[in-house]
């Protein structure tokens, strides 16, 4: 069966490449000279504080890997009360209590495995020490899975900033 | 009872008690709880804490419902304005010097003060200026640490040294706010109840040192249970955290240990917790042992009752369950058996200001259990029986190597019903894991005739099964059988079939305090008891 063709009879100027190509280069062109919008990652990172176009700054509220915070004298702040094992959803801290040479409590072993954890920040909300804090932080790559067991030296250890789950401005978020 | 009953209205609910009960008690029967720290049901009532101020009709002023007797149409308000703002009073006076480690302290959760202040404490302090008293952490004996910050004084720990032990050694020592539970300087807190005091503190102040740090309140698992320490049979609870059981805590049974256990019943856990337990079947074969099925293990256990020539020893553990000892005894019916049951004793240790409660010298929960089902107390006439013996049956004793030395120069096949698994038993034709009290369900007899029912508190090892079961199916025999029991109710319906003692009552009769088993001396056979003691 024929097929039958119609061919359209097109001025010149508008089939013809050359404008449209001479039109995106145009673009091309003036955005080389425009304010550049890519974040050169990861030789670039974020600062935590807006600085213009190319930077971005992550919510205070961001609730990544933990973080725990240490006293005057280095140790852990945690004096293993046993709520943030008991409120946590995925089930991922694990907590051994203790005696320290003062005859404080202290947590023998104290290790959350962030594979498991689903990051909702309850382990910082019923922290009555402040102790555990989940972290303003996303880089969490690894060349191991079980290097995912954060362990307690390794919370401690962490210097990121913590997270302030709610907005102090507004804490009802209203 | 022919007793006097009065009725009163409490908080609106009419309930009719026998004159001179208190109000407190009273509204416990109406199921009201009076908030309350130093008034116990098993101590006399100093009134000290004005803590279970309620109001009264009638009455000018708010009147203490520990020591008041309830009267004909009193009419008693707990829940008015009055008396709540009377104990938000009493509670904000508390928590003056009461420091705020509830995070670390080991009663949170199960902490009186916490409760009642969740309940109806201030939201707020209003005495921030003033620094909080502060006082060291004091060592009251081997197992008892006083935290002096946290007491609120309610004096039941020094009533019940003073009353209940008749053994003083703790005293209320200053006075005003600086008032604290002294101890005497020439004594430790070291009696042989004093752990009592741990469950009598309404507050964290006095802790167990066993149980520091270990688990929160929260964490813990309770199993209505049976102390397995002695034949006192003093009711607990045994609480497990993950599966492992971390302390025992006495259950109120007014009839056979009050509110009270002894701290040899209380630190008597440790082998609960055993690692080393048999896991599967065990059948010899040859040299060496292999491990099978329970199929192929019960067979074998036929075999053995049915193979055996002249007569059988039992070799039991007073800890078995009444429904263990029986079914195991009533598994070799058709041969001539001698069944004696181990009893380890100790010193006797009474408790002074409750008539008949005492670490017995016996100290093993389930001696009469035992005899009742035709078991010998008489361990040397059990091994002396050995050497003429055709089948032995260890029912999880725990052999001494004198004990070892009768088996291996019996002629004897060996069974072993254990719980662990000794190296010097490594002739044996048969091993068969079997649970402790603590997995499995089952009944105790105590020293009164009162049979208790214990549950299961914590998951067997491996394919280890009730000793009930095991002796339950090699009864039934093999093949699919109605008559097996699966639950220890069937178990102990069936010791009903054969000893009549136990034919009137039931799982369900003997409920969460026993019941004491009514028909006197009955003919068992091989019972060589010479008990000592007054019933």
């Amino acid at each position: 069966m024929a097929i039958g063709v119609k061919i359209l009879k097109r001025p010149e100027r508008e089939v013809s490449y050359v404008r449209a190509t001479l039109k995106g280069m145009a673009l091309t062109f003036k955005h080389m000279f425009e304010k550049k919008v890519t974040m050169q990652y990861p030789e670039e990172k974020s600062t935590g504080s807006d600085h213009g176009m190319g930077q971005w700054t992550i919510s205070p509220r961001w609730r990544g890997t933990h973080r725990m915070l240490t006293d005057e004298q280095g140790r852990s702040k945690c004096v293993a009360c046993g709520l943030c094992p008991q409120i946590c959803p995925a089930n991922c801290i694990k907590l051994v209590p203790g005696e320290d040479e003062r005859g404080d409590r202290y947590p023998l072993i104290y290790e959350i495995d962030e594979f498991r954890c689903v990051f909702c920040g309850y382990c910082q909300e019923v922290c009555p020490e402040e102790a555990i804090h989940v972290g303003v932080h996303y880089e969490n790559a690894e060349y191991s899975r079980d290097r995912f067991v954060y362990d307690l030296e390794r919370l401690s250890s962490q210097t990121h900033a913590v997270s302030t789950l709610w907005d102090p401005t507004d804490p009802k978020g209203e | 009872m022919t007793e006097e009953l009065v009725t009163v209205t409490i908080d609106g609910l009419q309930v009719s008690v026998p004159k001179g009960t208190t109000i407190i008690e009273a509204a416990k029967q109406a199921g009201i709880l009076v908030p309350h720290y130093c008034y116990h049901p098993s101590l006399p009532s100093p009134a000290v804490c004005r803590m279970c101020l309620v109001e009264v009709e009638k009455a000018p002023k708010l009147m203490p419902a520990c020591v008041t007797a309830v009267a004909e149409g009193q009419v008693v308000r707990v829940d008015s304005e009055k008396a709540k703002k009377a104990r938000e009073g009493v509670l904000e006076l508390l928590l003056i010097n009461h420091p705020l480690d509830c995070p670390i302290c080991d009663q949170a959760g199960e902490c009186e003060l916490q409760d009642y202040v969740f309940q109806e404490g201030r939201a707020g302090t209003r005495y921030s200026e003033y620094a909080k008293r502060f006082s060291p952490v004091e060592d009251f004996g081997p197992d008892v640490l006083y935290v002096p910050n946290r007491c609120i004084l309610c004096t039941r720990c020094v009533r019940f040294m003073e009353d209940v032990a008749e053994d003083p050694v703790l005293n209320v020592s200053d006075r005003g706010d600086r008032a604290y539970i002294g101890i005497s300087s020439e004594q430790l807190l070291d009696h042989p109840w004093a752990g009592n005091v741990v469950d009598l503190c309404p507050v964290g102040s006095l802790i167990s040192k066993d149980f520091l740090h270990k688990a929160r309140a929260w964490d813990l698992d309770k199993t209505a249970s049976v102390c397995p320490g002695c034949t006192q049979g003093c009711n607990i609870t045994i609480d497990t955290r993950d599966d492992i059981v971390v302390r025992l805590r006495p259950r109120p049974n007014l009839e056979v240990n009050r509110h009270f256990m002894c701290d040899y019943g209380r630190m008597n856990y440790r082998w609960l917790n055993r690692g080393d337990r048999i896991e599967a079947p065990l059948v010899r074969d040859g040299g060496h042992h292999v491990a099978t099925d329970w199929d192929t293990a019960l067979d074998r256990l036929g075999q053995l009752i049915r193979g055996t020539s002249g007569s059988a020893v039992i070799l039991a553990t007073g800890r078995a369950s009444t429904e263990s000892l029986g079914l195991v005894r009533r598994m070799l019916d058709r041969i001539s058996v001698t069944a004696v049951v181990q009893v380890p004793s100790g010193e006797e240790a009474p408790l002074a200001a409750v008539p008949n409660l005492a670490l017995r010298a016996e100290r093993t929960p389930n001696v009469t259990g035992a005899e009742l089902v035709g078991y010998g107390s008489d361990w040397t006439a059990g091994l002396l029986e050995l050497a003429s013996a055709g089948l032995v049956i260890v029912l999880d004793a725990e052999l001494s190597q004198s004990d070892l030395d009768f088996i291996a120069q019996s002629p004897a096949s060996v069974v072993l019903l254990g719980t662990i698994f000794p190296e010097e038993l490594r002739n044996a034709d048969l091993v068969l894991p079997i649970t402790t009290m603590a997995e499995e369900n089952g009944s105790y007899v105590n020293r009164d005739r009162r049979i208790q029912r214990y549950n299961q508190a914590k998951s067997q090892p491996g394919m280890a099964r009730p000793a009930w079961w095991v002796a339950g199916e090699a009864i039934a025999g093999p093949g699919p059988s109605a008559s097996a029991p699966a639950t220890a109710a069937e178990a102990f319906e069936l010791l009903g079939e054969r000893w009549p003692v136990f034919a009137a009552t039931s799982y369900d009769d003997m409920g969460f305090t026993g019941r004491v088993l009514m028909e006197p001396a009955i003919a068992s056979g091989g019972s060589k008891s010479a008990r000592v003691g007054t019933l």
